[in-house]
Formats: C-alpha cells, sequence, structure tokens
C-alpha cells in the first residue's frame, strides 16, 4: 500500500466523481425532456444545442438564490443532511465493476473498480442503511412538522424496503458464491445474466430501489400535493440543491448496482470469442456498461411518469406483507433448485 | 510509520474524540451522530483487524439499523437538551470513578499482555487467522459448531417481536 | 460436525416439543383469536397445556446418563432433569391458575399469555442444561424477555406498566453486566464451554495469581455473579423483585418465584461448580481459585439476602408484595446449599426446591383466588377470611406455616436439611443466622394468620365467600404434599440425592 497504489485510487476516484456528476446533470434535463415527450410536449429545448445546458442554468440559478435557514433549526445538522446523503450515493459506486480486464497503468495491473473488497454487496446495503439518515435529519433539523412527517415517513419507506432488497440479493450471492462484485459480474458470462436466473428476485430489487430511492411510485415523501415539500421543504439555494442531485446521484448508483447484479455489469455476450486487443475490449466492456445503466435511468424515469403514486399504507402494506415473503420464497425456491441441480 | 499504523492512529482518534463529543454534547441529537461516527470508526478498526464480516455488520446493523431506531425514539419524544455535563458531574463522581477504575483494569490487562508484540508482529499471522475474519468462515462455523444458539435466537427474537406488538398494541373497538 | 448434531437430537425431545408448543400456539392465536373474543384464549391456553403435558410425559423415557448435546452447548444428566421436571410441573400448573385468574382473562390478548408462558419454559428448560457461556446467556435471555412481557401483561393497571418498566431495565443492565464478565472470561481462556474452561483454569497456566490476570479473573466471576444474582433475587440485585411481583398478574408472580427461581439456581449451581470447582479437594472448596474464599462471598451473599427479606417483609402490608420479600429470603436460604457445594449441600437444595414449589404456589394460588373473589390483595382485607372460607383459611394457614418452617410441615424438612448440610461444613454461624431469620419470619406470616383467624372484618360482613369447587379441590391437592413430606420425605431426599450423584464433571 504505497504511495502509487494511493495515486491510482485517486485517479479513480476523480473519474468516477466527474463521470457521475455530469451525469447527474444530464439527468436533470433528461428527466424534463422524457417527462414531456410522455406527456406529449416539448420539453426545454432553448439553452444550448436542443436544450443540453439547461441543467447547469437550472443550479446557477439555485446557486445564486439566498440560503434561508429557519431560526430554531439546528443548524449544523441542516448543513450536514444534504451531504450524508449525496456521500452516500457516491460512496456506493466505489465497488461497482465498470469493466472486466486490467490495465497496466505505473508499472502495476489496475482493476476497474474503486475497491475490490470481498464483502461488496454487504457493503452496499450497508451504505443504503446509512443513506435513511440523510432524510431523518433533514427532516427533524428543519423545526417544521411538515418536513418532520415527511422525513419520518420517507425514513421508515426506506427501512422496510430495505429487508426487501437484501433478501432478493441473498439469492444472487447463493447463485454467484461470493460477495465480491467482480465475482458477481464475472459470473454472469454469455447470455445467463442474473435477471434469467433470479427473475423474481430481480422484480423484487428493482421495486425496491424505486422505493429506497423515493422515486415514483413511491415518493409519496416529497410529492408536491401531499406533504408540501416533504423533508426538503426548509431547503433553499445549495443545500437544496444538493438534495435535488443527491437524488438523481442515488437513482444513478441504484441502476449501476442493478446493472451489477443482475444485468450482467459490463459484461457483453460472447465478447471474448472475438480475442479484440485489451484496450478495445475494456472500451467495449465500459460502453456496454454505461448503456445497460443508461436504459435503466431511462426505466426509472419512464416509470416515474406512467404510474401513479402509492398511498403511504398501501406503501407499506406492499413492503411489509407482499415483498418481504416474496423474498423470503426467493431464497428458499433458490436454495431447493440449487439442492436438485 | 507504515501505512497501517496512519491508518490505525486516525481511525483510533476518532474513535475516541467522537465518544468524549458523544457524552459531553448537551443536544440528544448530536449525541446520537457523534455515536454512529464512534460505531464508523469502529468498523474501521475491525477491518484493520482483518475482520471484515463484523465490520461490515458493525454499520449495516449498528450504525445503519439501532441507531435510526434511537433515533426515531428522540425525535418523536422530542426531547430536551440535557444540562451540560459539567453541571451533571458533581452529582455522579462516584459512579463515573468507579467505571473508569474498571476500564483501567481491562486497558492495563490488555497492555500487560501485548506487551511483547507490534503492529507488524500481529501481521504475520497464520493464513488461518486471516481467514477467521470473512463471511465464508463465520458462516460454515455459525451453521456447524454453533448452529444451535443460533436456531435459539430465531426463537428469542421471534418471542421479542410478538411481545413487542402485544405490549403496544390496541385493541380497536 | 454435523452428524454430531444429528446424534444429539434424540435426546433433545422435550425441547424440541416445547419450542414446537411456542411456535404452533402462536400460529393457532395468530389464525383463530382476536376480533374480541375473549374465550379464544382459552384455546391456545388449551394448546400450551397439551404441550407441557406431552413433555412431561416424554421426559421420564429420556436416557439420562449423563453427555453433552449439540457439541458442547448442552448436558443433559440427572440434576438438569430434575429441575426441567419442576419447571414444566409449574408451568402446567400456573396455565391452569391463569385460566382460573379473573386478572388474565380480563385483557384483550389472552391467547399471547400461554404462548409467552410456552416461550419461557422453554427457556428455563435451557438454562437448566446449559453448559456454555453463549447458551446461559441465550437462554436467561429468552426467560428474562418473556418474563418482561408477561409481568406488564396486565396493560390497564399502572403497577403492571411500571413493574415491567422497572424489570426490562433492570434486567437488561445485569444482563449487560453479565455479557462483559463473560467475555472477559473467554478472553482469559479461549473457551466458550464450562468445561473447558475448567480445564484452563486447572492447568493453571493463564492465570497467574500474581498478575492482572487475576483480577481480571476475579472482576469476571464477580460480574457474571451480577447476572445470576439478578435472576435468583439475590440481595445487591433484588431491586426488581417487589415491584415487579407486586405489579405482575398473580399467576406470573407465582412461576416467576418458583420456576425462574430454580432455572437460575440450576444455571448458577452448574456454572460455578463446573467451571471453578476442583474436585480433588474436599468438602466443595472453590479450588480453581485460590486466594478469595469464596465460600465467605456467597455466605455473606445469603445473610445479606435472607436478612432484608425477612426483615422489610415486617413491613409490608400487600400480600403480593410481602410473598415477594419472603421468597427474596428463601432464595437467601437456598443459597447457604450454594456456600457448600458439597453432596449434602447439593441434596438440600434440591429437595428444598420440590418442598418451595407446593408451598409458594399454593399460597400464591389462595391470594389469587381470595383477590379474584373480593377484589383485594391488602392484608386488613383477610380479617375473618378463617371463618368466612374455612378451607381456604385452613389451606393458607398450611401453607403459611410451612413457608416459615416449623415441623411438622415440609418446610422444616427442608430448612432442617440445609441447616444440616451448612453445619456439617463448619459454617455454623451461618445456621444460625438462618434459625433466626426463620424466627423472624415467623412474625410477619403469623400477622396474616391472626388477621384471618382472630380479627373481624372491617366492614363487619360475616358472610360466607364461596369458592368454586375447583379452587377448593386445587387448594386441598396443594396442602396434601406439605403435610407428607413433612413426615415421610424419605422418597425425595433418595431422588435428590441420586440427581447429585450422577451429576456431570
Amino acid at each position: 500500500m504505497d504511495f502509487t497504489d494511493i495515486l491510482i485510487s485517486l485517479i479513480k476516484i476523480v473519474v468516477m466523481f466527474g463521470v457521475v456528476l455530469l451525469t447527474v446533470a444530464e439527468l436533470v434535463y433528461t428527466e424534463r425532456r422524457i417527462s414531456a415527450f410522455i406527456q406529449n410536449r416539448l420539453g426545454p429545448n432553448r439553452v444550448g444545442w436542443k436544450g443540453l445546458l439547461q441543467p447547469y442554468a437550472d443550479v446557477l440559478k439555485l446557486l445564486l438564490k439566498e440560503d434561508i435557514v429557519p431560526t430554531a433549526a439546528n443548524r449544523f445538522i441542516h448543513t450536514l443532511a444534504p451531504v450524508i446523503s449525496i456521500a452516500v450515493a457516491f460512496s456506493t459506486l466505489a465497488v461497482v465493476p465498470i469493466a472486466g480486464e486490467t490495465i497496466r497503468l505505473f508499472g502495476r495491473e489496475v482493476q476497474m473498480v474503486i475497491a475490490d473488497v470481498n464483502i461488496g454487496v454487504l457493503y452496499i446495503l450497508a451504505l443504503t442503511s446509512m443513506g435513511v439518515y440523510g432524510l431523518t435529519l433533514s427532516g427533524w433539523s428543519s423545526n417544521n412538522k411538515y418536513s418532520l412527517l415527511g422525513g419520518l415517513r420517507s425514513s421508515a419507506q426506506m427501512i422496510s424496503y430495505e429487508l426487501a432488497m437484501g433478501l432478493s440479493v441473498i439469492g444472487v450471492i447463493m447463485v454467484t458464491g461470493s460477495l465480491r462484485l467482480t465475482d458477481v459480474v464475472a459470473h454472469q458470462s454469455g447470455w445467463m445474466w442474473n435477471m434469467i436466473l433470479q427473475p423474481v428476485g430481480f422484480v423484487t430489487f428493482v421495486v425496491a430501489a424505486f422505493a429506497e430511492t423515493n422515486r415514483a411510485p413511491f415518493d409519496l415523501p416529497e410529492a408536491e400535493p401531499e406533504l408540501v415539500g416533504g423533508y426538503h421543504t426548509e431547503y433553499s439555494s445549495f443545500k437544496f440543491a444538493l438534495f435535488f442531485l443527491a437524488e438523481y446521484a442515488n437513482m444513478i448508483t441504484a441502476s449501476a448496482v442493478i446493472v451489477t447484479l443482475y444485468l450482467g455489469g459490463w459484461q457483453v455476450p460472447y465478447l471474448e470469442l472475438l480475442n479484440l486487443p485489451v484496450g478495445v475490449t475494456i472500451a467495449l466492456q465500459i460502453l456496454a456498461f454505461m448503456l445497460k445503466v443508461a436504459f435503466m435511468l431511462f426505466v426509472f424515469q419512464w416509470v416515474r411518469w406512467s404510474v401513479p403514486r402509492f398511498r403511504y399504507d398501501q406503501l407499506m402494506n406492499l413492503g411489509w406483507k407482499v415483498m418481504l415473503p416474496i423474498a423470503l420464497a426467493n431464497v428458499i425456491v433458490t436454495g431447493i433448485v440449487m439442492l436438485l441441480l | 510509520m507504515s501505512s497501517e499504523l496512519i491508518v490505525f492512529l486516525i481511525l483510533a482518534a476518532v474513535g475516541v474524540l467522537s465518544g468524549i463529543l458523544m457524552i459531553t454534547r448537551p443536544n440528544p441529537v448530536n449525541s446520537a451522530l457523534f455515536l454512529i461516527l464512534n460505531f464508523m470508526a469502529l468498523a474501521g478498526l475491525y477491518i484493520t483487524l482483518h475482520a471484515q464480516f463484523v465490520a461490515i455488520i458493525q454499520i449495516l446493523v449498528y450504525a445503519g439499523a439501532i441507531m435510526v431506531l434511537v433515533l426515531f425514539v428522540i425525535m418523536l419524544l422530542n426531547l430536551e437538551d440535557e444540562e451540560p455535563l459539567r453541571e451533571q458531574m458533581s452529582k455522579r463522581h462516584y459512579g463515573s470513578l468507579l467505571v473508569a477504575l474498571l476500564a483501567l483494569v481491562l486497558i492495563v490487562q490488555v497492555i500487560g499482555w501485548n506487551s511483547g508484540g507490534t503492529l507488524e508482529t500481529m501481521r504475520e499471522q497464520s493464513p488461518h487467522a486471516l481467514r477467521i475474519g470473512t463471511v465464508e468462515h463465520i458462516g460454515s462455523v455459525l451453521f456447524t459448531e454453533h448452529v444451535y444458539p443460533f436456531e435459539l435466537t430465531s426463537i428469542l427474537l421471534l418471542a421479542a417481536i410478538v411481545g413487542a406488538i402485544v405490549m403496544a398494541k390496541k385493541r380497536f373497538p | 460436525m454435523i452428524e454430531i448434531i444429528f446424534e444429539s437430537i434424540p435426546s433433545f425431545w422435550p425441547e424440541i416439543t416445547l419450542s414446537l408448543t411456542f411456535v404452533i400456539s402462536m400460529i393457532v392465536e395468530f389464525i383463530v383469536g382476536g376480533k374480541g373474543k375473549k374465550s379464544t384464549g382459552m384455546t391456545t391456553g388449551l394448546i400450551v397445556l397439551l404441550g407441557f403435558t406431552v413433555t412431561i410425559l416424554q421426559m421420564p423415557f429420556q436416557d439420562l446418563e449423563p453427555r453433552l448435546l449439540f457439541g458442547t452447548m448442552i448436558t443433559l444428566d440427572p440434576f438438569a432433569a430434575f429441575f426441567k421436571y419442576l419447571i414444566v410441573a409449574a408451568g402446567i400448573i400456573v396455565i391452569v391458575f391463569s385460566m382460573q385468574s379473573h386478572e388474565v382473562r380480563r385483557q384483550e390478548t389472552v391467547g399471547e399469555f400461554f404462548c409467552f408462558i410456552a416461550a419461557m419454559t422453554f427457556g428455563m428448560f435451557l438454562m437448566a442444561g446449559a453448559s456454555n457461556l453463549l447458551m446461559i446467556y441465550l437462554s436467561i435471555e429468552l426467560v428474562s424477555l418473556s418474563s418482561y412481557i408477561l409481568a406488564g401483561f396486565s396493560k390497564k393497571l399502572k403497577r403492571s406498566g411500571e413493574a415491567a418498566l422497572k424489570y426490562v431495565l433492570f434486567g437488561g443492565a445485569a444482563s449487560g453486566v453479565m455479557l462483559y464478565g463473560m467475555s472477559l472470561l473467554y478472553g482469559l481462556t479461549g473457551a466458550l464451554d464450562i468445561y473447558s474452561i475448567q480445564s484452563t483454569l486447572a492447568a493453571g497456566m493463564v492465570v497467574d495469581v500474581h498478575d492482572w490476570s487475576f483480577v481480571v479473573l476475579m472482576l469476571s466471576i464477580i460480574m457474571i455473579l451480577v447476572g445470576f444474582g439478578y435472576k435468583i433475587s439475590a440481595v445487591p440485585f433484588h431491586f426488581w423483585t417487589p415491584d415487579v411481583y407486586e405489579g405482575a398478574p398473580v399467576s406470573v408472580t407465582a412461576y416467576l418465584s418458583v420456576a425462574s427461581k430454580a432455572a437460575g439456581f440450576a444455571v448458577m449451581v452448574r456454572f460455578f461448580y463446573v467451571a471453578f470447582f476442583d474436585s480433588v479437594l474436599d468438602l466443595g472448596k472453590w479450588g480453581s481459585l485460590p486466594l478469595v474464599d469464596w465460600n465467605m462471598i456467597i455466605a455473606l451473599l445469603s445473610v445479606l439476602t435472607m436478612t432484608l427479606g425477612n426483615v422489610v417483609a415486617i413491613w409490608q402490608d400487600n400480600l403480593k408484595r410481602m410473598l415477594a420479600y419472603s421468597s427474596i429470603a428463601h432464595a437467601g436460604y437456598i443459597m447457604m446449599g450454594l456456600v457448600v457445594m458439597s453432596d449434602l449441600g447439593l441434596t438440600a437444595m434440591l429437595a428444598y426446591f420440590v418442598i418451595y414449589f407446593f408451598m409458594n404456589l399454593g399460597a400464591f394460588y389462595i391470594v389469587m383466588s381470595v383477590a379474584d373473589r373480593i377484589g383485594s390483595e391488602h392484608i386488613d382485607d383477610y380479617r375473618g377470611l378463617g371463618k368466612r372460607a374455612p378451607v381456604i383459611g385452613v389451606g393458607f394457614s398450611i401453607f403459611l406455616v410451612s413457608l416459615t418452617g416449623l415441623p411438622p410441615l415440609a418446610g422444616f424438612i427442608g430448612k432442617w436439611m440445609l441447616f444440616s448440610a451448612v453445619i456439617e461444613a463448619h459454617y455454623i454461624w451461618l445456621a444460625v443466622i438462618g434459625v433466626l431469620n426463620s424466627a423472624i419470619s415467623l412474625y410477619y406470616y403469623a400477622r396474616v394468620f391472626r388477621n384471618m383467624y382472630l380479627r373481624e372484618p372491617l366492614n363487619g360482613d360475616e358472610s360466607p365467600i364461596t369458592f368454586s369447587p375447583l379452587v377448593i379441590v386445587i387448594t386441598i391437592l396443594f396442602i396434601i404434599p406439605n403435610i407428607i413430606f413433612g413426615v415421610y420425605f424419605g422418597p425425595l431426599i433418595s431422588y435428590a440425592q441420586r440427581s447429585v450423584e450422577l451429576f456431570l464433571q
């Protein structure tokens, strides 16, 4: 663990940061465009070519606004909460592999993942648990009953769906036999992506991911007609921008995790048969990964504008009484099938 | 000054500082947040000891679930700020002295035993020792040697969950 | 490893039955219970009763050759079996009590009461056999958890909620301290099961008397003693007992005072006997722990417990609270048997438990029936009870005299055995204090006596109170052993002796 290793890790982190931040910015744009097309209108198309610079205009506007903090709010926690949200979203991406081969950099073999920990899946679940704090603390620190209610509701929702998420991942772990994410992706060679091996788990995980990121149809805690702004009512200017960005960053993270666990990660079916040079292989794998993530992001946004919102009790009912038993049954059936085969 | 030593010192400093800050803050939510920071530092220390499973479970369960529960309770009960520690200490110095004494005994015992080892010697362990903290090993031990307490814990948890609901539930007429 | 597990299962049928009872009763309660139907609690109760009966019928067929099950987790030997019979018999009787008790039947969720009794019994079975630190802790937690909920079961009464809260806080703290002691012990010896701990300590290589490690060993034993002391309500750890016994429903109090204490003593005796005794030295000196006279420490705790229990009981007006302090005092008497861990001491303890079972359950049953009929547990409301309800009066008097320890009733035999064990080990001062305490206890037992027979009822109502025939029959069923064991106690003693002789080393 010497200076070169640290330098390489730093480079990887900076690259990932840059890419994700740019994507987050563009997600704001795509959300508005996709929702516009679904609703048979045009959406923003003035700023930049076809409106691509719109997000920068939005963020600039937000940054230039006045930063209002309620008098009786706990300032330290008020500022800390969006930081927690966005930090968790970015940290989870540290274990996601984006390509399968290793490059030679500074005389070392460098893996295309920031941290190849042997408990990668558990790491993701642990960080998801930590993400709850961003919402809870923001709701409480605003000293506003709507914020508190919104914050508590969304935390309760996130906690409930964490269980279903964790249990559905167990199916993937059983099939792969390892918790390391690079192993999970390497295992899904050819056409046998985990989506096909674990269909029920896939559906459960995607639904749970929707609930974890507070995206429709589970976005009751932040829906305007329901609770004013929910947990981000009292936030303005940069902190609101942070929450905004944190939600999209969470979406990217969730898509990346879904792609890694179920959609084959960077796997391109039968690419190894072509025997291309390493650089081209890596480029193709990265491209495949990004296309898959982009597809999942599109699915996230598509669902938001197509499906009505769940009521809160329906949401909790679904999480505890439907998803949890289904995920458990998935584990049992997977175990039985693995035993028999 | 190996990198492990630096990492250990940082984690230890964060752990101790957050612990001290946790008990001195009058605001209960600030205290809870420092406790969470303490747990994270502890998880980092577990990782330096090659106990990866314990580390991640510490974050998942302790920092991620139990402390959320504690925060919920603090928020819902709207607990007020406590009086600052300085004013409380005059009433509690005997108890604190006793606990500090116990902690001192424990620390002296541990240091006394490990006086022969350093961070480097601790690293040169058998491959088996390095594998003990992995999920695979814990899983195999949990389901063979300790399967009975494991299953018993599930009954314990069932009794606890049902009991909590029995205690809290109101039958609506 | 798996083979060891599969081999252990056939020896394990009673516990399997109990865990199945717990789960099935929970499921039945879930399906059948609720929606305001009060009688469905009885269905669950009958299922649990059936489960207990099956368990007690399975137990004579077990092969009681002392051996370890599941690796080193559980020991199966006559000592454990003795306590298991006691516990499941107490369980059956408590369920019968609860089915008649108005206090229980009044609640909204009656069925779960019986589920938790099943869980508690299961936990106590495991406590009686536990021989691994992990199992000891888990079984104590299972029993404690179920007791917390049972103690707070009469939700509408404030004192019930107070009882549960105090129990939870105290029990949680005691369990925490005990766990810390266990972790220190594990750190010192590197072994979790008590047999390995004994061999490690006896080999003398880990703990050097002139070293810090000895201090840590002492500390860990004291901390584990805290946990056990809490379970048996020994004196510095007894603060939860009066409030919990007063606030909980009477059948729960009865169960706690008999079975929970028995299980706590079982695990305590097994732990200290196996882990720390040197079987080479005679008359039960704590061989593996030199330098500190542990016998003295336990004797001191015993004296404190007896004295505090008896002295504070003098002022009590609420019968449940008085009986709570009296059971603390009885724990003190039983601890005398722990001071001398000789065969005679342990035999005396076991015999005393059987006798205590009949005395205490009978006394609590009377308190419960009277409370159901006249609605009070206050000692002043017991005035004139002797004339108004003759059988109950006589029964209660017999129980109280037996609790005091006067001949010719069974209580005397129990105390006599304990005192003779103590005297044989040359702790004469302890026996003298025990006798003095029995004399003190006579005062508060006799107060009830006096109120029942020599005082007029406060409101002048001298009409006879009728109790249902079932109550009368059960009271007589409890009176009979008290009288019989007072004169014909041979079989009891020999059974207890056999249970101790085959105790696994």
